[in-house]
Parts: structure tokens; C-alpha cells; sequence
């Protein structure tokens, strides 16, 4: 099986895991850390991104909370981290020129850099392995289509 | 939001600068924390800048604004530096955030719909356009700025009643007296005001938000955890480091939005220098200098009126060494920037 798929029309990468509401994917790293990023239906979402905001290397941030921000078409919100952990690495180059992130949401377009504190106990808030992955994605996809929200 | 659900409408009337950002800062948690939606309205008494959350303070010109006496405080949402004075009338509209769509661009048509039939109820044609502004032909008329602040969504916005264009310009650092008179000259052309009565329009707003989120318009004032939260505010908003904000990357070139499609870049090294306008995302003017003309700059400059950014960067680099000088800085344009 293939590591990319078509979900829907949106690229999904099966090397990582995800967390649909808060629209971001997480990949395991050497060394126990995690690389942090939007999925493309975020992205889809947000608009046109012009600025992108993380706290600083070292900042320690809840499952759930804000661990920076990000605007398009002129509207700030929250970027939620997807586990509990401290901030070792952010990605300045995004920060400089957001739209790296639309270009290529899964390699050059990362976030921050991770330590978990505890990866394994929060795993199950994100969602891996293709069939549940895919089935997912779709769902979220189909869900978006129906409020409308995918239409412009 | 529907039946017989309360929208809350909270007048502040006029207020000082730093409370006329606070204030509806304090509602935004509000509403956050359980609070009805709400519809808020404030006029500053005085002139001041503000500066969205993201941007850099060096965007605007400190030295114009201690001249004046014009306080500059940094906002929780989005959008650029922008100049505010008792000719204008602010309107926020304060929503939880899982009321609004997903999607940001349908969140905002959400959350300005009924700001347009305001307008028209006031006798302006405002539109929202295909980038989201509210404009009247091709002139913006409002400025807003968006955000979500807790569990809050929030838009605030603006009715123009009257505009000095030129404190506007001034507020914004331009790089040169070239950049600053382009400035000043498509702020004049692409920013209207609207002189409309502003107790109706506020009226109208409150009939078109109550009947778009089919709530039950009710008067309010702040709760006590706003009441709380606006003293934190006050002392958070006059703080160096908040007026800082963020360290951000060095932008590599000067480039300034005044509409969608409609914006404005400079830059220069050693030998060369170029001010280019844009309108609907194609040259209005440009001004070139280089060491190496020899009367060719006039033509070049004229040659570039109606191109896109990538023609414009192709155009000067065919005609010639200095042109090449001048079309590797025109690369470090963003038009995606300009939305």
C-alpha cells in the first residue's frame, strides 16, 4: 500500500498520525520527538495564511493548548498542540514565508518540534494506520462538504 | 444561536483610546466564558494607532505618532497598523466560536453579512467583494480585523464617517519621500468614508445581527469577569513588551497593503532602488533609479504600467544591466501578501 493517498482530493500522508480538529498531522522523529504541521484540509480552511506565530524553543504546552497562532484573511486564532510536551525546535522559515506551508504542508511546511511527555498515553487523541486514517480524513471531508463549508 | 436567545448590545459610546480597544477585548472573554453573543459599539475620543497582533511594530512610523500625541496599542486580532480617530464609529460583533462555520472565509461572510445591510439600510451600496472587503465600487470603506480570543470569534469593524487620509498615511513607515507620497496618494484613492448618520447605522446593525443569528436583541453592559478582565487588559495593552509583540524574521523587503490586490513595495541595495504601486495586482506606477541609466528610465518606467508582478520582473530584466539590478529586487515582492 502506497504511503500517500488521495483522500477526497486532499493529499493524506500515511507515515504520520493526525488530529482532525485541530487539523494538524504528527510524525515521530529520531530521538523521541515529534515534527508538528497542518494538514491540507486545515489549510483549505484557513485561507491564505500571512503570518504564523510559535512560542519560543523551550516553552512547555498542554494537549489542548494554544502553542501559537496563526492569520489569514485577516483573522488570528489559535494553533492547539496535539500532546503535552516542550517546544524544542520551530520552524522559522514558515514564520518568514507562510506560504511554504500551502506549498508543501508536509515537509518544508512543519511547525515545531515536540518532546512528548507522554506519547504514548495521548495517543489515543490522534488518528493512524490507513483504514482508520482514511476513513477519518473522508469523514471529516464529507462533514465539511455538507456544512458548506469546502464550497468557496 | 436561534429563538428566543439574547443578543446582547453593549454601547460604549465614547472612550478613551486604550478603552476603546480594551473594551471589546473584555467582551470577547466574556462571551468566551458563557457570555451571550454580543454586538458592541465604541467611538474613540481621541486619535491613536493600532497594530494588528501579528505585525511588526516597526511598521509604524513612532516618531509621527509621539509627534501627535497618538498612543499606539497592539490588538488581539488581525489586520494591519491602522489610524483611528472620533470620525469613525467601531462596531465588534462577539460570537462563540463553534456558532461561526469552519471555514474562515465562510466565517467571515457569516460575521459581515449583516454589517452589509446595515450599510444599505443607511443608503451606502457596500458589498463584501471575492477578497473579503467591504467596499463601495473599487474603495474600501471599512477597515475590519478578526480574531478569535478564547472560545470567542470576533470581527471588529468600522463605519468611516469621516477620514483624514493624511494622518492615515502618516502613521505607516515608508522608506523613502517617493514610497510615502504613493502612500498618502492610494490611501486618498482607494479609502472612502461613508459620512452616514451613525445612530442609525448602529440600529440598522442591531436589526440585521439580531435577525441574521435570529437572536433577541437585549441592552447589556459588561459582566463582572469583563469588568475583571478590562483592568487586566488596561495594564496588559500599556506594557513595552506587549506593545512589542512577538520577535519576528526581518522582512527582506518594505511592501505595505492598502486594499486587497492594492498595495505598494519597495526595496533597494547599493546601486538601485524601485517603488512600485499595484492596483487589482497588476503596476500602477513604479519608480526606478539606478547608477547605469542613461535616460532609458522614463520609457522602462511606463513600459511597466499594466504588467503583473512576473511580467514586470521580465520586463526589466530583458532591458539591460541595470534593469537585471532592478528586477532582482522586484522578486522579493509577496503579491500573496497583498490579499
Amino acid at each position: 500500500m502506497s504511503d500517500e493517498h488521495n483522500v477526497r482530493g486532499f493529499k493524506v500522508l500515511l507515515d504520520r498520525a493526525y488530529h482532525l480538529d485541530f487539523h494538524l498531522w504528527v510524525k515521530v522523529s529520531e530521538g523521541g520527538s515529534v515534527r508538528v504541521g497542518m494538514d491540507p484540509l486545515g489549510l483549505d480552511t484557513a485561507g491564505t495564511l500571512s503570518q504564523l506565530e510559535f512560542a519560543a524553543a523551550g516553552t512547555v504546552v498542554a494537549r489542548g493548548e494554544p502553542f501559537g497562532t496563526l492569520e489569514a484573511e485577516k483573522f488570528v486564532g489559535p494553533i492547539r498542540s496535539p500532546l503535552s510536551g516542550m517546544i524544542v525546535a520551530v520552524n522559522a522559515e514558515v514564520m518568514s514565508s507562510p506560504g511554504i506551508c500551502e506549498r508543501d504542508p508536509y515537509v518544508d511546511g512543519w511547525f515545531v518540534e515536540l518532546m512528548p511527555f507522554d506519547f504514548e498515553g495521548e495517543r489515543d487523541q490522534l488518528t493512524e494506520g490507513t483504514v482508520t486514517l482514511v476513513a477519518a480524513f473522508a469523514a471529516k471531508v464529507d462533514e465539511y462538504r455538507r456544512q458548506g463549508v469546502l464550497a468557496e | 444561536m436561534t429563538g428566543s436567545e439574547p443578543l446582547r448590545v453593549v454601547d460604549f459610546g465614547d472612550a478613551a483610546p486604550l478603552r476603546s480597544q480594551t473594551l471589546w477585548h473584555a467582551v470577547a472573554y466574556g462571551v468566551s466564558g458563557g457570555a451571550a453573543p454580543t454586538l458592541s459599539f465604541v467611538r474613540p475620543s481621541d486619535p491613536y494607532v493600532s497594530i494588528g497582533y501579528h505585525r511588526r511594530l516597526d511598521e509604524v512610523d513612532l516618531d509621527t505618532c509621539t509627534a501627535n500625541d497618538w498612543p499606539v496599542y497592539r490588538r488581539m486580532i488581525g489586520g494591519g497598523p491602522v489610524y483611528l480617530d472620533s470620525g469613525q464609529l467601531f462596531f465588534q460583533i462577539t460570537v462563540p466560536v463553534k456558532a461561526a462555520p469552519a471555514a474562515r472565509r465562510r466565517a467571515l461572510r457569516w460575521l459581515l453579512a449583516p454589517a452589509i445591510e446595515a450599510y444599505h439600510a443607511v443608503g451606502i451600496q457596500a458589498e463584501l467583494d471575492e477578497h473579503l472587503e467591504i467596499v463601495v465600487g473599487d474603495r474600501k470603506i471599512c477597515g475590519y480585523g478578526a480574531g478569535q480570543i478564547g472560545d470567542a470569534a470576533i470581527v471588529a469593524g468600522n463605519l468611516i464617517i469621516d477620514f483624514d487620509h493624511d494622518a492615515a498615511a502618516s502613521i505607516l513607515r515608508a522608506p523613502t519621500l517617493t514610497a510615502r507620497d504613493e502612500l498618502a496618494h492610494l490611501i486618498r484613492r482607494y479609502v472612502a468614508a461613508t459620512p452616514a448618520d451613525p445612530s442609525t447605522f448602529k440600529a440598522a446593525a442591531i436589526d440585521a445581527y439580531a435577525q441574521a443569528f435570529e437572536l433577541t436583541p437585549r441592552e447589556g453592559v459588561l459582566n463582572p469577569i469583563e469588568r475583571d478582565r478590562l483592568d487586566e487588559l488596561d495594564q496588559r495593552f500599556l506594557t513595552q513588551s506587549w506593545l512589542e509583540g512577538q520577535s519576528r524574521p526581518d522582512p527582506v523587503a518594505w511592501q505595505v497593503k492598502i486594499r486587497a490586490g492594492v498595495w505598494m513595495f519597495a526595496a533597494a541595495d547599493r546601486e538601485a532602488e524601485v517603488v512600485v504601486c499595484f492596483a487589482n495586482d497588476r503596476v500602477l506606477r513604479a519608480h526606478l533609479q539606478h547608477a547605469g541609466f542613461n535616460g532609458s528610465r522614463p520609457s522602462l518606467e511606463a513600459a511597466l504600467a499594466g504588467l503583473t508582478l512576473a511580467e514586470a520582473a521580465s520586463t526589466l530584466d530583458r532591458s539591460g544591466p541595470p534593469g537585471r539590478s532592478l528586477a532582482n529586487l522586484i522578486t522579493h515582492a509577496d503579491p500573496g501578501r497583498s490579499l
